[in-house]
């Protein structure tokens, strides 16, 4: 089956998961990552990390990109190694510019009850990134001695 | 006082229903919560989200909504994003309920 990450050719090691615009279809896939990540010793603070990072990047993808619409699809995709995990999340929607995001910690923000996904995602993994006009989230959470 | 108990907060499809609870609670005026997060050890930002409108409505009825028992991974995602300042958060719900009742001993 080809990738449906063409443009970023992702490699061997990967896994893929096509999902449903469902939030009800987050948690399985959140769960196996996690069960890997357990799998390799990856500690509790890691584990946490990378399961907030995974479910604001398909919350963000399924709610900002595809609008909650339930013909189009979310792409989660990982590939985790004892040395790190690399995690990346596509959607169908119109994509997004990132550098235009309020940012939720100013006081004129802290009272809106949306837009803390992203920065939530760049605190706890190490890299953070966008591709394909914002349809694409990259991440990586190294696991450091 | 509310308690939030196991894991159910962190599913998705319930943040929606947990969310209409708690803005239920703000049609009484008034109305002084304490939301206990003992046994929860994950949330998203759509459960921030859905404490952020709660507070708010709350506040604007007269009330308010303090918060107890947040294990420490959760306290973290508070403080990065600075909603420690927002909320007033206790380390026991039995102190945030006393926290109350001393300020309307006052």
């Amino acid at each position: 089956m080809p990738s449906r990450f063409p443009e970023t050719d992702l490699g061997p090691g990967w896994t893929e998961k096509v999902l449903p615009t469902r939030l009800d279809c987050i948690r399985e896939p959140e769960r196996e990552v996690v069960a890997r990540l357990r799998d390799l010793g990856y500690n509790e603070d890691l584990r946490f990390a990378v399961r907030l990072a995974i479910e604001e990047a398909l919350v963000n993808a399924m709610k900002h990109g595809n609008r909650m619409d339930p013909s189009r699809q979310v792409v989660l995709a990982y590939r985790v190694s004892p040395e790190r995990v690399e995690i990346r999340v596509r959607d169908e929607g119109p994509g997004f510019n990132p550098d235009v995001i309020p940012d939720p910690t100013c006081d004129e923000n802290l009272h809106r009850p949306c837009g803390r996904g992203i920065m939530l995602m760049r605190s706890y993994m190490d890299e953070v990134s966008f591709a394909c006009s914002g349809q694409e989230v990259q991440m990586v959470k190294y696991r450091k001695p | 006082m509310v308690r939030v108990r196991s894991e159910a907060i962190l599913r998705e499809a319930e943040v929606e229903s947990f969310g209409r609870g708690l803005l239920a609670l703000a049609e009484e005026p008034g109305q002084r919560v304490v939301l206990s997060f003992l046994g929860v050890h994950h949330l998203t930002s759509l459960v921030l989200g859905k404490l952020i409108h709660a507070h708010k409505r709350l506040t604007e009825s007269g009330g308010e909504l303090r918060l107890a028992d947040i294990d420490p991974h959760i306290f973290e995602v508070f403080s990065i994003t600075h909603l420690d300042r927002l909320f007033r958060i206790f380390e026991r719900e039995d102190e945030a309920i006393a926290s109350f009742s001393k300020e309307a001993e006052a």
